[in-house]
Formats: structure tokens, C-alpha cells, sequence
């Protein structure tokens, strides 16, 4: 992180643009959000660069997808690791509820939401939810857990927290579902197992950025 | 009718109304504890969608926005409490052991490699097996650098006997089957390897067998390879001293007895102390039978 000294001006020469998402920009074609940097990104001008490498949503967004965000969102994210994906989506939506289970990364998280003001965190088991009295209905499910019931946790949190018609935005790493199966052939069985409540609005792959791993999206039938 | 336990306070609803409630008000300490003590049942969405509205008919909050803002603090300190628990078990500490053991082994290989060809400048031979004993008797020995230098590998080394006590001492209380049958510092590693105790004693035995042999594993997996016969359970006397054509035999027994004693451990803390001479036993056959191989003629095409 040494080399992500912060910068507070903005290059002349640099252009800011909207994404198609409310509250996602892009400074040249580098994507960022607005707020204080939280983990050694670069800064400029109040905007904080968000890598797609680093963050399986930013290489969804830098793809161009439409991803279902906005603004007034509450959304329920299972895998939140360290928070860095989490504090870029705390600046794009109102509320984020963030459940991680190790607690070694789960420190690193704990210590960014005494930072922000819109994320809970939650050290909990996403396969055996027991936020059950904490969590309110939500707009929107995150899911990235590297999980090989990753589908069955997905609709088991949807069952009980997803609002009607709500959306899912679900990150299967195919490596940790089957290794010896093709990506696509997992991505596959996934989707028909998520179809099981979910309608599916699409799925993309997210090369470069990551290897044999896509994103579905998806709404509460 | 519907009684809804929530993070701020028990609450029946009776035809949409609330009938009954008995809330905390703002005490963070209080909501905190009673989210680890108590048990909570799921409830339905409806309910769910009204968490706040009833969060603030109640007055525990008197806006939305209070609402975020008290939740937030009763969570992020049951989060502290969830997270200063978890690395209050003994296996957090067992693990944090095991990998100070595996550094402090690797800094002393490379201190020591550094050693010797300190030693090459004066000696012309090359360095014998028990280093630090041939330095001092060598003529490098002579330069305060030098013995500084070893002095470090020797502390060192002593540290890492304290080490290899305490996970010893550490083993035998919270894994005490697992160390009689693996030994303390194997059975530490397998811990560490699974992620801690419940996760070893969850463990299928197959994949016990393979833990730090992971490579090979996918690569039979994806290539068709052979399929690796031990990860770190090689290291066991029974398996690191048994004939190469009984190994696989012999790792898969004692994985199998592992798991049991895993599952000992965490599930009954019952001493049980069969499973190694259960193991040993096993070993014999496959010695005997390797001895005499034609009373085994099903081997022979």
C-alpha cells in the first residue's frame, strides 16, 4: 500500500463522468465513489479509486454491467472480509448490514464501521444466520462467500431477509463449488439451483479481473 | 398473533397492534449481552419490514436515522465480544503456536545456511551436520560477529523448544485423544491445517488422510495423477516408518482413527486411548504380511 499515497487534486487533464449506477463515477475509465479514503486508496478531489482487482463488485461495475444500486438501498452482505468492497457500497447505498465470519478479517471490519456511519457489522455465519432479530428487510442481497453451498445460503438468507421482489447479487467462484468441473458447466447448476426462488436476470463472467468467477443477478420471484 | 424477538426488545403483536412489548432503552451494554445469552426464532417478513416503525411506536428510538445509529453501536459491540471470544479458544492459540513453530524452523534453516558459509571463509571443509557445535570449535569462532550470529540461531532454538512445550501442555488438555494418537506438535498441525478442533472433528477421515497435500490432491483431481497416499500425517512414526508399499494402508487407517479421535475431542472430551494400539495393531499385519508375501497370494496376478 505504500505506492497509494493519497493525492488531493485533481490532474487537469482528468475527466469525471457518471456510470450508468447512481453514485458510481469514473475518473478517466477509473472507477470510484465519493467519501474519505478508508484503506490506502487514492484519493482525488473527495473521490475514492476503487479496484476493480481488489473488489469483485468493481469489476462487475467496470464491466459495464447494470447493477441494481441506488441510493436509498438497504442491502445485506454476506462475505464481507475486510470491508473493502463494503465501504465502497456504503457510499453508493444507505444502509449496508455486513456479515463475516472469520475473526481475523472481521477486526479489520469492526474497525471500519467505528469509521462509517451505515455499516453494521455482523460476526456471524452466513450459513446459519442467527442476525435473525437484527436484520431488517432488504433491497438488495450481496453474497460473496467462496462457499460450496454457496446457492443454498443465498436463498436461505433471501428467504428470511429479502423483500418482495427484491434483488440478489450473487458472486460464484467456480474453483471452490467443483474444481475439476469447467466454469461454465458450475455457473450452470448454480443458476438452476438459485432459479429455484430467484428469477434471473443474468449472469456475467468477470474476466480479467478474476478467474473463473461470475456474477448473477438476480430478482425475488 | 405473533411474538417477535428482536435486538431491541421482546414484542407480541396482536392483530398488527402491539399487544405486549418489553423493550431495553439505549442501553448498549445490556442489548449487547442479551444477543449472546439468549436464543432468538426466525420470524416472518412481515414483522421484518416493520422493525423500525416499531422500534420508534415504542420510543426505544425516535427516528430512523436513531434507529441506524443506536444498532449500529449495540453491533459493533457484540462484535467486539464475538471476536475477543473466538480468539479465546485454545485452538486460536494452539494455531498461533504451530505457525510461530513453522517460522521460527525456517528462520533458523536460513540463519543457519548463512552460518556455515560464514564458516567456509575461515574452514575450507564444509560445514558437518550439527552446526552450531562444529562452529565453536571452528576457527570463525574466534570473531564476536560470528558468535553473535550463532548466539541468535541458539536462542533460536530454545525458543522453539518453548514452543513446542506449551502446544504440548495446550494439546493435552483441549485434544487430549488427538495428541495420545498423533502426537502433540502432528495433532497441533492438523488443527492449525483444518482451521481449529470442530472443523478437524467435522472432517471427512479421506480428507484427513490428504491435509498438506493439497497439490498433489488437485492435480489427481484434474490430471488423473496418482492420487497422494499422505499430506502431513506422514510425519507419524507409523507411517514415516512402514514399508513404501504399506503407506497408503497405514495413512489411511490412521486418518481414519484421527477423525475418531478428533471427534472425541470435541464432541465428548472422553479418553479413549485404544486408538493408537488399534493403529499400531494394523501396522503389525501389514509388517507380517510384508515379510510373507505368499500368504498373500491375492497380490501376485
Amino acid at each position: 500500500m505504500a505506492n497509494c499515497r493519497p493525492q488531493s487534486a485533481t490532474p487537469n487533464n482528468m475527466k469525471i463522468r457518471y456510470h450508468k449506477v447512481p453514485g458510481v463515477f469514473l475518473l478517466d475509465k477509473q472507477l470510484a465513489t465519493k467519501g474519505e479514503a478508508l484503506y490506502g486508496e487514492r484519493t482525488f478531489d473527495g473521490y475514492r479509486l476503487w479496484n476493480p482487482r481488489r473488489s469483485k463488485l468493481a469489476a462487475l461495475l467496470t464491466k459495464q454491467a447494470q447493477v441494481p444500486l441506488a441510493p436509498e438501498q438497504i442491502v445485506l452482505y454476506l462475505g464481507a472480509a475486510s470491508g473493502t468492497t463494503v465501504s465502497h457500497l456504503a457510499n453508493i447505498v444507505s444502509l449496508v448490514y455486513a456479515v463475516e465470519f472469520a475473526p481475523r478479517v472481521a477486526r479489520d471490519l469492526v474497525r471500519l464501521s467505528e469509521r462509517v456511519t451505515n455499516i453494521v457489522p455482523l460476526i456471524s455465519d452466513a450459513a446459519h444466520p442467527d442476525y435473525g432479530p437484527v436484520v431488517e428487510l432488504v433491497d438488495l442481497l450481496y453474497q460473496d462467500i467462496a462457499q460450496p453451498r454457496q446457492a443454498e445460503i443465498a436463498v436461505k438468507n433471501a428467504e428470511l431477509f429479502l423483500k418482495p421482489r427484491g434483488y440478489a447479487c450473487i458472486i460464484i467462484k467456480a474453483r471452490s463449488i467443483d474444481v475439476t468441473e469447467k466454469p461454465r458447466t458450475v455457473y450452470k447448476r448454480e443458476v438452476k439451483k438459485l432459479e429455484e426462488l430467484f428469477d434471473i436476470e443474468y449472469v456475467h463472467e468477470l474476466e480479467p479481473f478474476y478467474k473463473a468467477h461470475a456474477a448473477v443477478i438476480a430478482r425475488l420471484a | 398473533m405473533a411474538h417477535i424477538k428482536t435486538w431491541f426488545g421482546d414484542i407480541e403483536l396482536h392483530n398488527d397492534e402491539i399487544a405486549r412489548s418489553q423493550v431495553l432503552k439505549a442501553d448498549i451494554d445490556a442489548m449487547a449481552q442479551r444477543l449472546q445469552q439468549e436464543d432468538f426464532a426466525d420470524f416472518d417478513k412481515e414483522c421484518r419490514g416493520r422493525l423500525r416503525e416499531i422500534a420508534i411506536k415504542l420510543q426505544v428510538v425516535s427516528s430512523e436515522r436513531e434507529y441506524v445509529s443506536l444498532l449500529r453501536a449495540v453491533m459493533i459491540q457484540s462484535a467486539k465480544q464475538r471476536i475477543v471470544a473466538a480468539f479465546a479458544q485454545p485452538d486460536a492459540r494452539i494455531i498461533q503456536l504451530i505457525d510461530g513453530i513453522d517460522d521460527i524452523d525456517e528462520s533458523i534453516n536460513l540463519l543457519s545456511e548463512r552460518l556455515s558459509e560464514w564458516c567456509l571463509l575461515t574452514s575450507e571443509t564444509s560445514m558437518p551436520e550439527d552446526l552450531l557445535e562444529a562452529f565453536a570449535s571452528s576457527p570463525s569462532a574466534q570473531s564476536p560477529l560470528a558468535q553473535e550470529f550463532a548466539g541468535s540461531i541458539s536462542r533460536l532454538c530454545e525458543l522453539r523448544q518453548q514452543l513446542a512445550n506449551a502446544i504440548e501442555l495446550e494439546m493435552r488438555t483441549t485434544a487430549p485423544n488427538l495428541s495420545t494418537l498423533a502426537g502433540e506438535l502432528l495433532g497441533a498441525r492438523l488443527i492449525a491445517r483444518a482451521g481449529g478442533l470442530e472443523p478437524l472433528a467435522r472432517m471427512p477421515a479421506s480428507r484427513i488422510q490428504v491435509i498438506g497435500a493439497s497439490k498433489a490432491l488437485f492435480r489427481h483431481l484434474k490430471y488423473g495423477t496418482k492420487p497422494p497416499k499422505h499430506g502431513v500425517i506422514f510425519q507419524h512414526p507409523l507411517v514415516r516408518g512402514s514399508h513404501p508399499n504399506n503407506r497408503g494402508k497405514i495413512a489411511r487407517t490412521l486418518a481414519a482413527k484421527i477423525a475418531i479421535a478428533a471427534r472425541l475431542d470435541f464432541y465428548s472430551k472422553k479418553v479413549y486411548p485404544e486408538l493408537l494400539s488399534q493403529v499400531e495393531k494394523r501396522f503389525g499385519e501389514l509388517q507380517t504380511a510384508e515379510r510373507n508375501p505368499e500368504q498373500h497370494e491375492d497380490k501376485i496376478p
